[in-house]
């Protein structure tokens, strides 16, 4: 099998941009993957992979098409890759799995979403289309109240204290407020973030990651030409993902994501690693409990001590792995189909030291996507060259 | 203007107003809702249909904020405030879970391990079409 190296990423800001088109996103995410290149040309792209859930139906169907046309590489093999918020991690493994086969040379992989052009009404159902429908969404059931079952069994059986589960998204905030890309740049209080609105109980509106726009783009190759474009390429030393039950109510256990614990195994596995020889990590905080729940299921504490390991600041930069330095799904965004690439975006900044909150010496970073309420997962582990 | 669909198999299903679940006569795990392979032992069509208990206990909840319920609940919220989505824990052998919305009840006096016992209701309305189902009432000394 062929090594896999990342020889460039990119990254749209994240916001809400009603006057961009999902073009104008995507070319924005390329553009800066292609300045941190060089001797590349668009022509050298043999297949695109880009992920999207096509949040508002305004294009549904053939995203791929459109997104080609934006790069101008008409004519590849391209296609969409779609597991909700975990899209773009999947296709980012699809990507890998051509250049490991020797099928292609050089892949894209990538993700595109527009959320915020969207009556409130009509967010508000789309929101609910990756969790299961029959038993959950015709309950009354909503996406912030599945992740709070998982909060509230977790505070019951653990006794982890709600501060600290909010703490995430006051940690996030602070990393998002240096990075130019992010949705929100401003920090938070503990306080304000426990007063916040009630979305679903225990988790309020600070608890929440927002509905984003933007895109984001990883360059692949085969390992032995990626010396050709960059100095620094990253190497894709592990991958793993899995799957579980659609429906929370149907999973054995409410306090761990079985599926990215499958994955991080898998991807441990391949990399030769441990959960200890993580020194950065981008993990999956749609809502402040998956955060605590990653901590546990990537192995960077014990099943349990995930509120104990923020409370003690291990996920801050100068702690034993600081996780979401680009300020995660909470703060810079989560344009859901563009999320997971954004995060190896974070990880190849940080190991080829772009990084505004650096972790120095970042050698070897992980990052952990989650599609719905962890019905998907896909976890990758990046080297630097 | 996109909508979560109503399809006619939807008042058809039995879920709606039973638990009805599939035992399977090979291994006797109990699948809910009944599937065509068992959940356990994949074998298919093995299942034969049994009633569980229509009574449990809380085994996780959380209380739907104000203006956070998806749209086709909007109305029924705007009159009950926040309401409380449950998994129960059934009391059959296998503890099977469900996800039910509950009803009758200040959602904010339940807790994990709280009785609860199965109810008709109105589930909501859409197209004009009224949805009747399930919902689960909490054993509270002080409901309201």
């Amino acid at each position: 099998m062929k090594k896999v190296a990342i020889i460039s990423c990119g990254q749209s800001k994240f916001g809400s941009f009603v006057d961009k088109t999902y073009e104008d996103l995507f070319a924005e995410a390329y553009l800066e993957a292609t300045s941190h290149i060089e001797n590349f040309e668009p022509s050298e792209i043999e297949e695109a992979f880009i992920g999207s859930l096509a949040f508002g139906g305004s294009q549904l169907g053939n995203m791929s098409a459109l997104i080609s046309d934006a790069i101008n590489v008409i004519g590849i093999p391209a296609a969409r890759v779609e597991n909700a918020c975990g899209s773009s991690s999947f296709a980012f493994r699809y990507a890998v799995y051509s250049i490991m086969s020797g099928q292609n040379k050089i892949a894209i992989a990538g993700g595109v979403e527009k959320m915020q052009d969207i009556s409130k009404k009509s967010r508000l159902w789309w929101f609910g289309v990756a969790g299961d429908i029959k038993w959950e969404r015709l309950s009354g059931m909503t996406f912030p109240g599945n992740y709070a079952l998982m909060a509230t069994r977790h505070m019951y059986e653990f006794g982890t204290k709600k501060e600290d589960i909010t703490r995430c998204a006051v940690k996030n905030h602070r990393y998002a407020a240096k990075n130019p890309k992010a949705q929100f740049r401003n920090e938070i209080t503990l306080e304000q973030a426990m007063n916040a609105p009630m979305v679903a109980w225990p988790l309020t509106v600070f608890d929440c990651c927002p509905l984003t726009d933007g895109a984001s783009i990883a360059i692949l190759c085969d390992a032995e030409i990626a010396k050709k474009y960059t100095d620094t390429p990253v190497y894709v030393v592990g991958m793993g993902a899995g799957t579980d039950y659609l429906a929370l109510y149907r999973r054995k256990s409410l306090t761990r994501i079985e599926a990215a614990i499958k994955a991080s195994r898998a991807a441990y596995q391949m990399a030769k690693l441990e959960p200890k020889d993580i020194q950065v990590a981008e993990v999956h905080d749609c809502f402040t409990i998956a955060e605590i729940l990653a901590y546990e299921d990537c192995g960077f504490c014990k099943k349990g001590e995930g509120g104990l390991f923020i409370h003690e600041g291990q996920s801050e930069v100068g702690g034993k792995v600081p996780v979401n330095t680009g300020g995660g799904l909470k703060a810079k965004g989560h344009p859901i189909g563009a999320t997971g690439v954004s995060q190896i975006y974070e990880i190849w900044k940080q190991l080829t030291e772009r990084h505004q909150n650096q972790v120095d010496g970042a050698e070897i970073g992980l990052a952990h996507n989650v599609g719905g309420t962890g019905s998907a997962a896909a976890i990758h582990i990046l080297k630097r060259g | 203007m996109a909508h979560v669909s109503v399809p006619s198999y939807w008042n058809a299903l039995p879920q709606k107003y039973r638990l009805v679940a599939g035992k399977c006569k090979e291994c006797g795990y109990v699948n809910f809702p009944p599937q065509i392979l068992c959940n356990n032992c994949s074998k298919s069509n093995t299942q034969e249909l049994i009633e569980l208990p229509e009574v449990g206990t809380i085994y996780s909840y959380t209380i739907i904020g104000r203006g956070a319920a998806p749209p086709e609940f909007k109305k029924m919220q705007s009159k009950s405030g926040a309401y409380a989505i449950a998994v129960v824990e059934l009391e059959n052998d296998q503890k099977t879970k469900i996800n039910v919305q509950l009803t009758d009840c200040d959602p904010f006096k339940i807790k994990i391990g709280t009785k609860v016992t199965a109810v008709f209701r109105i589930i909501y309305e859409q197209e004009g079409v009224r949805r009747y189902g399930l919902k689960f009432r909490p054993e509270l000394k002080n409901p309201k």
